[in-house]
């Protein structure tokens, strides 16, 4: 016997493959984070905004297991509580976004006409505006609070999913089992909701985690700019910037922490998202 | 345009499709063009026609998925062109005429499983009944077993995805079926068992066929009228049997030499092909 | 190059080839023998996922990833299925062309038909690029197309006049051997005509043999000088084209012939075969056919049976252990 075929990319598809450590280790590092923030009032060993200066500054003890920032507030606790508004934010930003684009999409797809003409220049309006410009300028004009910078990305967001959105489902719609529940005498409307969405449903939540990713980052860069998150709420993009003078007198650990934990969980959710729709779209071949 | 049996479908019975003066055009394309026939209740009626001819537009503009120019389309007597709005008219529609896919993979949504096919259409048009009975009925006149309501179509060959969408379109109780290339992507084993089953339904039912293809050894098999259409126009129409054994258009017969069998001259049949598009 | 004693070898020698596929029961390809002649047409009929495509794409070696093969596969002469990666290229760029169901899925559609025909030649050969493209003009012409041809874009000709093409192309490397994989299906009835006959031109002009590789009954009939028809992965019968026809002996071929909707069979129910061909999961005991045959008995479901000669008829190959019951049958003509 002799293997006639020619063995092709075989470390790629390894690479690829779902079991591969990778994606594995990314998927249990989202669920950590996930845990560390529902769990966060019953895991943290101090208040995350008790004050002890004496402490200040502190390395890793046995009280202060990843050490004390420059306010003496124990590291540990501010990162799990950090963990609360950093996915928080994020979390809103893709539900929000991915609700809307989804309508927004679907609605220019099927309509189409005038309508898929003013909803494609409208997000095509909303693309060319740098998204962390228009969160800074609703924060600036609604003051503090998460709302504001949340809905403002939310909206920036919005024209990845309803283009994706679009696209999909204008190839959906010429399928000819679209035709066939026509045909039978379906509404239009429980043909998309039925049919249509479910079926693109999950490639447009594999971009929605990659976009979960993108979000995480640019809310941690307005509370870093002390945008948004309110002082005292402990968030990993504020915590950045309370560790810059930490920093500056040779202390950096209380800002590297929460700048690797920023990393790492964009990362994470990057990979299994490009996971998800790998999977995705190997299975619809 | 000569020879044209203007009797076909006007037999006895009163005909349950009424087509007249259909036109529609793409462009400069006229893809329909003057299209008018006749199906008798309960008959069969083939178009036949190469790509390009304008069968499969005249079908879609029966079933509704598109807009004549101009003509009228009845069924029953009731007019159905033009564009109604609201439920009741488009299930009184659906009610009309049903459809049959070409290529059964596609036609299915591949996440639906058998029984809740046929449970979407008996609910939409039959509601507050209990359909359980009537799937069961429906799966059995295709030949599909009860078992196969919980399958996925990936899960069945294409004759069995094919069953479905029959079945599917008889759960509407339609007075006419329009069958649109529905045996071309199926071997020839089971092609012939589809072709059997909707002999067997037509006569179980009453069900009126408009049988759209391209193969003359399928029209002949279950067409009892033919209507042969070349650029959106009807050349010939008449009897199948007659329009076979004594096609009157040049275009007839070069398509029915087109066929192959034993002792089949191809050449003979490219020279006549340029010498018609020539005319 | 002919000498006496040392006959030239056939364009085409397939002899047991068996193919197996990662996560299957049984083998896809079984035992298949089929030899193409030069200058022959041979048909190879069989239904969707008889083996068919795989068998005729086993000669240019396109097989799936993770086949695993035994027997061989020569053309003219040389085993495909032990070629080195150079062999392999030579063989696909010149001994042997295929011509594929869809031309125009097989066709890059952003390049111009010139650059496609000589694209294989000016990479392949030390072919100068005005030669190739004098080359591609003539086939052009041979396949009944114009020069201005060569400066269009796939987009912009028919179904029937890109098969054409494909044709041409297929011919540019001077093959010995013309594999075409249901090369008309895609095209309308009497564009199909037009096709056929252009390939039985070619075929004779140029003394390639021709494997046509169909699902449709009449057309193998219409065109080949010999045909074998496939289930389940094996050769259930072969021999010459009307013969074959005329006189079916193996049960799957009158069953085929018997519900193929034709023009001059006698009227009323076409004869279905009852099921459907086994499925890649299914462990074949006897024949294949038996499930769904007739005249099967204990014997075919416990043994296979081998392909032998009909008594009287060398040329005829059937491998059915009750081939001599279809004798007189009501498809005999």
């Amino acid at each position: 016997m002799s293997t006639a075929a020619l063995p092709r990319r075989r470390v790629l598809a390894r690479i690829r493959t779902s079991r591969a450590p990778l994606n594995l280790l990314c998927l249990a590092f989202v669920a950590l984070v996930v845990a560390l923030a529902v769990l966060a009032p019953w895991l943290v060993p101090h208040d995350p905004n008790a004050v002890d200066l004496g402490n200040a500054l502190g390395g890793p003890s046995a009280d202060h297991l990843l050490g004390v920032d420059a306010s003496g507030r124990d590291t540990l606790s501010r990162l799990i509580t950090g963990a609360r508004t950093s996915l928080l934010g994020p979390l809103g930003v893709v539900v929000f976004s991915t609700l809307a684009g989804v309508a927004v999409g679907v609605v220019s797809a099927w309509r189409g006409g005038w309508l898929d003409s003013v909803l494609s220049r409208g997000t095509e309006l909303i693309f060319a505006f740098p998204g962390m410009l228009l969160a800074i300028l609703v924060v600036s004009l609604y003051g503090e609070g998460l709302t504001a910078p949340v809905l403002a990305l939310a909206v920036a967001y919005l024209p990845y999913v309803s283009r994706l959105t679009r696209s999909l489902v204008l190839a959906e719609r010429e399928r000819p089992y679209v035709a066939a529940y026509q045909v039978q005498g379906h509404s239009a409307w429980q043909i998309c909701l039925r049919h249509v969405v479910p079926a693109i449903a999950p490639v447009v939540l594999a971009q929605s985690t990659i976009n979960f990713g993108y979000a995480l980052i640019d809310l941690a860069g307005l509370s870093f700019l002390g945008l948004g998150v309110p002082a005292l709420t402990p968030d990993w993009g504020r915590m950045v910037f309370d560790g810059e003078s930490a920093i500056q007198s040779g202390y950096p650990l209380s800002a590297i922490l929460p700048c690797a934990a920023i990393v790492l969980t964009v990362v994470a959710f990057n990979v299994v998202g490009e996971r998800w729709a790998d999977q995705v779209a190997r299975r619809d071949r | 345009m000569d020879e044209v049996d203007q009797s076909v479908g006007a037999t006895s019975a009163t005909p349950v499709l009424q087509v007249s003066g259909l036109h529609r055009t793409y462009g400069a394309v006229r893809a329909v063009d003057d299209v008018s026939f006749a199906l008798a209740a309960g008959g069969s009626l083939g178009i036949v026609g190469e790509s390009g001819s304008g069968k499969t537009t005249t079908a879609r503009i029966i079933v509704g998925l598109e807009q004549a120019d101009t003509g009228r389309v009845s069924v029953n007597g009731r007019e159905r062109t033009g564009r109604g709005r609201g439920r009741a008219h488009r299930l009184a529609r659906a009610r009309e005429v049903q459809l049959v896919f070409q290529d059964p993979y596609l036609s299915l949504d591949p996440r639906t499983p058998v029984g809740a096919v046929l449970r979407e259409a008996l609910r939409l048009h039959f509601p507050g009944a209990d359909h359980t009975s009537r799937v069961a009925e429906l799966l059995d006149q295709v030949g599909l077993g009860e078992r196969s309501a919980d399958a996925l179509p990936r899960q069945l060959s294409g004759g069995q995805r094919q069953r479905v969408a029959i079945a599917r379109a008889l759960a509407v109780e339609p007075a006419v079926l329009v069958l649109d290339e529905a045996v071309a992507a199926l071997d020839v084993s089971v092609q012939a068992q589809i072709l059997n089953l909707l002999a067997d339904i037509r006569e179980q039912t009453g069900v009126g066929y408009l049988f759209i293809t391209h193969d003359l050894g399928v029209v002949r098999c279950v067409t009892e009228q033919v209507i042969v259409m070349r650029q959106g126009r009807i050349v010939e129409s008449g009897p199948t049997a007659r329009v076979l054994a004594d096609p009157q258009h040049p275009y007839t017969r070069l398509l029915l030499e087109s066929v192959p069998r034993p002792g089949w001259d191809p050449r003979a049949i490219a020279a006549a092909r340029r010498a018609l598009r020539q005319a | 190059m002919n000498t006496p004693d040392r006959p030239p070898a056939p364009p085409l020698d397939i002899r047991g080839l068996r193919l197996r596929l990662p996560r299957t029961a049984r083998p896809v390809l079984d035992g298949v023998d089929l030899t193409v002649g030069a200058g022959e047409t041979v048909a190879l009929v069989g239904e969707s996922g008889s083996g068919k495509t795989l068998t005729s794409r086993s000669v240019l070696r396109l097989l799936p990833t993770g086949a695993a093969t035994e027997g061989t596969v020569r053309v003219a002469g040389d085993d495909v299925l032990a070629m080195d990666p150079e062999q392999l290229r030579h063989l696909r760029t010149g001994t042997a062309a295929m011509i594929f169901q869809d031309p125009r899925a097989a066709i890059n559609p952003l390049r111009r038909i010139g650059d496609f025909l000589t694209e294989s030649l000016r990479l392949n050969t030390a072919t100068p690029p005005a030669e190739a493209t004098r080359r591609a003009s003539t086939l052009l012409e041979a396949v009944g197309l114009t020069d201005a041809a060569l400066r269009r874009y796939p987009g912009q000709l028919s179904g029937g006049m890109l098969q054409r093409v494909m044709i041409a192309a297929a011919l540019m490397g001077e093959p010995a051997l013309l594999l075409a994989d249901e090369p008309t299906t895609a095209l309308d009835v009497t564009t199909q005509a037009e096709v056929v006959s252009l390939l039985g031109d070619l075929r004779e002009r140029f003394g390639t043999g021709l494997l046509f590789v169909t699902h449709d009954l009449g057309l193998a009939a219409a065109i080949s000088d010999r045909v074998y028809v496939m289930y389940a992965g094996r050769i259930a019968e072969t021999g010459p084209a009307d013969a074959l026809f005329s006189r079916p002996r193996h049960p799957y071929t009158a069953a085929l012939l018997g519900s193929t909707p034709r023009l001059d069979a006698p009227p009323g129910r076409l004869v279905a075969i009852d099921g459907q061909p086994p499925g890649l999961q299914v462990e074949l005991a006897g024949c294949p056919f038996a499930p769904r045959c007739g005249y099967a008995t204990d014997l075919c479901r416990d043994q296979a049976p081998a392909a032998r000669p009909l008594p009287g008829d060398p040329a005829r190959l059937v491998a059915c252990h009750h081939s001599d019951r279809l004798e007189g049958s009501a498809l005999d003509g």
